[in-house]
């Protein structure tokens, strides 16, 4: 146990004081900071200066009413233009050449069809953006609504009042009780638990990979196998690294929780005055759901770790190494394809079977138990099966250990991969 | 306590996949001795080695180390072991890495520190000791990789060539070490292909070749034994007379003539005085006659032959 301990300390000191450990640990808070900020200042410096041209083929007054609309509230400055339709193309090729210069953004072509038949036109170098097409549609539609109604002789405060929006307001049921967590904050929250959960068993995972093949090409283990054991070894690593894992997500995780609280502070010291809206929502995360997913990355990272382990005492170099990585990551990766599948429903027989499968379910049940309710039956028969399969596969990655630390060469086939299991 | 046996293995035999590296070998090593394990590469001294560390088990046979059955893994606060192909981790410091492996071997944390700042300040790598081992040149290392040999005072060491790939001056610095503990009473087995060394170091030492044992005991011993036969002749006059007596193969075996001085290999079982007496009858005037010692190399070759010198991979094809 003393000896265990001895190569933990080892790993974790020598792990931290590592550069990489450190600069990682610092970008992780930019990275979260940077996700509060940039989406504040995209928003702001975005909508700024939308100028468009609304040519106007013979509306009665829907253009109008339309250039009315988009200068009120909106950042954006519409022009009016008469056209002839018998001049349109000429209009359309000065105007495309103005959207060219960067003079305005685009033109939108109105005639009396909108009314009609909803056929409105609109040409500019903005039209990937998401959320200016969204507006000047919302905008668009409700404006051809207005007109057609009041045509057809609707009071205007009538159709004022028919077109006060609808707002869902959804929220989670968690175990018989209403949360506070909306459908939206919970889907948020999986997401987030499904990134953090595969990028901390995939890349602690490697580490342990990496230090196990660093040892073999140093030729260190040779000094280290004649006073530990085979099995010391790899536990003290395969702890030391998590260790490492853990500090990690810990300091991320106070920041993360230090930025939420602070966020106006930040916004502030940006230069960004922090409206009520106040950036993007940050989910409520029950105690629960964290202490589910520290057990599953705990349990899934040491099924990893030991896989890893064996995959590094099996190569020679850290090419081979990550040659023969393949398969387990592929294995990390079934879950991650499936993700959206078990988000959408959280309940549905691959949801389910995911979150029982030891391979897949380190991921797929925190993404289920964040996403929806998880019978504890479940819970606790995935629990098991995962820890029966992470004995199995660190008694054989220790096997595999144990041969391979002292083997170079060639990389072991199945058949000698075999021979070394069952070796005593 | 002088004649205890601190190694005994008993018919030890490890097969790899397609030949025997090491079949039925038995070791007594005395407490105490500086003990050579000869052969030439590829003939199972690693094998062996790491068989009695148990890093690797026997397929067959039995070990005691210090006349108990436990491992030698689990006593290895009590051997230190220096393997022949070996590492440091690049990225630590001189001194952490040192403390690191003599605690563990069981050394508490503060002993380690002491004592291996001093080993580090005797070897000259005082200024060194907050430098990563990547710093360190080869020599560097390889003291280093000693110091964490030899730092937690072991009663048994076990060398795996050690001495390979060292420069001279580094190789005469280690001797001089490994001498010192086995006068203080710490029992030595290393490895080596080269016969010198062993010869200048050990005190009994075991050869062997192709994974069996060919012979084992007392340097001294072995000499007397195999060197009883050797001859240095030189007469002044009555050369021909010489010439006749060393064409005699019913008692010289084997004779470099240059006419005034020949090296004689006597027939197994001839008595030398016999020879001294025919060459005075034949009226030579012996100006040199001398029973010599043969050196640990030719016993080697003479035993094995030149061809065990070419190991492995006709026989690996023939077990397979």
């Amino acid at each position: 146990m003393r000896k265990i301990w001895v190569v933990v300390r080892r790993e974790f000191v020598e792990k931290v004081r590592n550069k990489w450990f450190i600069i990682s640990t610092v970008l992780g808070p930019l990275l979260m900071a940077s996700f509060v900020v940039l989406p504040i200042l995209m928003a702001e410096r975005g909508g700024a200066q939308r100028r468009i041209v609304v040519v106007d083929l013979g509306t009665v007054d829907l253009a109008d009413q339309l250039v009315g609309v988009l200068r009120a509230p909106l950042p954006v400055t519409a022009t009016l233009l008469r056209v002839e339709v018998a001049d349109l193309a000429d209009v359309a090729d000065s105007l495309t050449a103005l959207v060219g210069a960067k003079e305005v953004d685009g033109y939108l072509i109105v005639s009396e069809e909108a009314v009609e038949d909803g056929t409105v036109e609109y040409r500019g170098s903005n039209v990937s953006s998401m959320a200016d097409m969204q507006v000047l549609e919302r905008l668009l539609r409700e404006t051809v609504m207005t007109e057609r109604l009041g045509r057809a002789g609707v009071d205007a405060e009538v159709v004022q009042r028919a077109r006060i929006p609808l707002r869902m307001r959804t929220l989670s049921i968690r175990g018989g009780k209403v949360t506070e967590g909306s459908g939206e904050s919970a889907f948020i929250l999986a997401y987030a638990v499904w990134l953090v959960l595969y990028m901390a068993i995939l890349l602690y995972g490697v580490q342990v990979m990496g230090a196990v093949v660093e040892e073999k090409t140093s030729r260190v283990i040779e000094l280290l196998i004649s006073s530990l054991r085979p099995f010391q070894l790899l536990a003290g690593k395969v702890i030391g690294v998590g260790a490492v894992g853990l500090f990690q997500l810990a300091i991320w995780g106070v920041c993360a929780w230090l930025l939420f609280q602070q966020r106006d502070l930040v916004l502030r010291l940006v230069g960004i005055d922090a409206g009520p809206t106040g950036g993007f929502a940050f989910p409520a995360v029950p105690l629960e759901t964290i202490a589910i997913v520290l057990t599953y990355f705990l349990l899934g990272y040491f099924l990893y770790a030991a896989m890893f382990a064996a995959v590094g005492a099996m190569s020679n170099s850290d090419a081979e190494a990550r040659q023969a990585q393949t398969p387990v990551i592929m294995l990390l990766v079934i879950p991650t394809v499936l993700m959206l599948g078990i988000l959408q429903q959280p309940d549905g027989a691959m949801a389910v079977s995911l979150s029982l499968i030891p391979f897949c379910s380190p991921i797929a049940m925190p993404v289920r138990w964040a996403a929806a309710t998880v019978p504890i039956e479940e819970l606790a028969l995935s629990i098991g099966l995962l820890v029966a399969a992470l004995l199995l596969v660190v008694w054989v990655a220790a096997r595999i250990y144990r041969v391979g630390i002292l083997m170079y060469g060639k990389r072991p086939n199945p058949k000698e991969l075999w021979r070394w299991i069952r070796t005593t | 306590m002088q004649n205890q046996m601190v190694i005994e293995a008993q018919g030890i035999t490890k097969r790899f996949a397609g030949h025997t590296a090491v079949h039925a070998l038995s070791l007594q090593i005395p407490t105490g001795s500086v003990y050579g394990l000869l052969g030439p590469n590829g003939a199972g001294k690693t094998t062996t080695i790491r068989m009695l560390m148990n890093i690797i088990v026997p397929d067959e046979g039995s070990i005691r180390l210090f006349g108990l059955e436990d491992s030698g893994r689990d006593l290895s606060h009590r051997i230190g072991y220096l393997p022949e192909e070996r590492g440091l981790y690049r990225k630590m410091r001189v001194l952490d890495l040192v403390v690191f492996l003599a605690e563990a071997k069981g050394v508490p944390r503060g002993t380690a520190k002491r004592e291996g700042l001093e080993w580090l300040t005797r070897l000259g790598l005082g200024d060194w000791i907050r430098k990563p081992v990547s710093d360190l040149s080869k020599g560097m290392q390889q003291k280093v990789q000693f110091i964490s040999t030899i730092l937690h005072r072991p009663e048994l060491l076990i060398l795996d060539e050690p001495f390979s790939g060292f420069d001279p001056v580094n190789t005469q610095l280690m001797k001089d070490i490994v001498l010192e503990l086995g006068r203080r009473g710490t029992t030595v087995l290393f490895s080596t292909h080269i016969m010198e060394q062993a010869e200048k170091l050990c005190d009994s030492v075991c050869i062997i070749a192709r994974g069996e044992k060919v012979l084992d005991g007392r340097l001294s011993d072995i000499k007397r034994h195999h060197g009883g036969l050797h001859l240095i002749l030189a007469v002044e006059q009555g050369v021909e007379s010489v010439h006749a007596l060393l064409s005699d193969r019913s008692v010289v075996a084997k004779a470099d003539n240059y006419g005034s001085y020949a090296e004689v290999e006597l027939v197994a079982g001839s008595d030398p005085q016999r020879l001294l007496e025919a060459l005075m009858r034949a009226g030579a005037r012996v100006r040199r006659f001398e029973i010599a010692e043969p050196t640990l190399n030719k016993i080697f070759i003479d035993i094995v032959g030149a061809d065990a010198a070419t190991p492995r991979a006709q026989e690996a094809r023939a077990h397979a």
